[in-house]
């Protein structure tokens, strides 16, 4: 059985993110291209390429999930998001045709968690992005599912190398399944060990606590 | 769950021994066991079965079926039918596992029988991995579990459950229209 010091939070995956998650915080900082729709008045110093002191209406750059999730609205048009080119049309047949050859780590590496928060930027193509989303889980899941039930007591890098992080942490899981089940029939189950929050504790000296 | 819970379960169940020593009925709060008499044989919980056994006080009788002609019978069915056929107990791995590796001078064939219920075991895990894809690839909502034993669901629960839930959230997202969609305004 496998100890932890803590218990991660698990990333929300859909339209919701989980605040504590770490995943979810890397995910809301992955980059978005937007275009703006107003001025921003002295906002130039974020904009690195032109020297104004306003962005101006019509400007293209790119901007953090967060930010663009915050300042999205449907009414007052602040600015339109324009999709990362994974989730346009070209690449949406790929994942259509076969979604095992393509490389999500480096398409990501949170695939399926931004493909879902695009969902919030009211685009005429969510339900394709939706759809695809989960056809390419369901076309991976055999492979990642294989994989790690069988990779037992070998390297596993080439395996996880072109996962996305939600399959990463899928694969864990059915490794953990597959080690306690193996560690059992060869009886190392039945042997007793210390515990790694007792190994790792060491005792503290007063000079360290002491200033 | 781990899988030396599952076996700690498997414990419970009662085999046959011969003891060689005498001992009037004892009372525990799991049952009546005994009473014990040589030569007599007796069911006993597994977990007594081994302990006695393993300080020489009794010879254990196998299962009926622990049993190599029955076996390859089994291994035989089990590949030839796409869906799991009926397994002779809920716990044939924890049992064969136990019982041949404190027991093996008690069982005849032993080796014979532990590649038998490997193999049972293999045919049934790549099953249950055909049936999870297919039931992942058509999108079904539950599945009938029948004939599976604990230590099978154990070995994918957590791969197939976590795999599940992501699956779930991705489903919702298509109908955008739901409350728990929807994000809250910061």
């Amino acid at each position: 059985m496998d100890t932890q010091s803590y218990l991660p939070v698990q990333p929300g995956v859909g339209m919701e993110e989980n605040f504590l998650s770490l995943d979810d915080i890397l995910l809301s900082h992955e980059r978005l291209p937007i275009r703006t729709e107003c001025s921003f008045p002295r906002l130039g110093f974020l904009d690195k390429s032109s020297d104004s002191q306003d962005i101006p209406e019509g400007t293209k750059m790119e901007l953090p999930l967060w930010l663009s999730k915050g300042l999205y609205e449907k009414k007052r048009r602040v600015l339109s998001v324009e999709l990362p080119k994974v989730y346009r049309e070209g690449w949406r047949t790929v994942f259509n045709a076969d979604p095992n050859v393509v490389d999500l780590h480096k398409m990501g590496p949170y695939y399926y968690g931004l493909g879902s928060q695009m969902l919030h930027f009211d685009s005429p193509e969510n339900p394709e992005i939706a759809q695809t989303l989960l056809q390419t889980f369901m076309g991976r899941f055999r492979r990642n599912m294989d994989s790690s039930q069988n990779a037992y007591n070998e390297d596993t890098s080439a395996l996880v190398e072109r996962l996305d992080c939600l399959e990463k942490a899928l694969f864990s899981s059915g490794q953990s399944g597959l080690n306690s089940f193996q560690s059992w029939e060869k009886g190392r189950a039945s042997q007793l060990t210390a515990s790694s929050l007792v190994l790792n504790y060491r005792k503290r000296k007063i000079n360290d606590i002491q200033p | 769950m781990d899988a030396s819970e599952v076996e700690f379960l498997a414990e419970k169940e009662t085999v046959k021994i011969i003891p060689n020593f005498s001992l009037d009925k004892i009372y525990l709060i799991g049952g009546d066991l005994g009473p014990f008499n040589p030569g007599l044989p007796v069911d006993v919980p597994v977990w007594l079965a081994l302990n006695l056994k393993q300080r020489q006080k009794c010879r254990i009788v196998p299962p009926a079926w622990m049993d190599v002609d029955k076996l390859e019978e089994m291994r035989d069915l089990e590949r030839k039918e796409d869906t799991f056929t009926p397994v002779p107990s809920p716990y044939y791995m924890e049992l064969t596992k136990l019982l041949l590796n404190y027991a093996s001078d008690n069982i005849p064939k032993a080796d014979e029988i532990r590649t038998l219920v490997k193999d049972i075991w293999d045919t049934r895990i790549a099953k249950l991995r055909l049936s999870a894809d297919s039931f992942i690839s058509q999108l079904e909502a539950h599945a009938k579990l029948d004939n599976l034993t604990l230590m099978e669901i154990n070995t994918i629960r957590a791969f197939l459950l976590d795999s599940l839930n992501c699956m779930y959230k991705l489903r919702s997202n298509q109908q955008p229209g739901s409350s728990k969609g929807q994000f809250t305004d910061f």
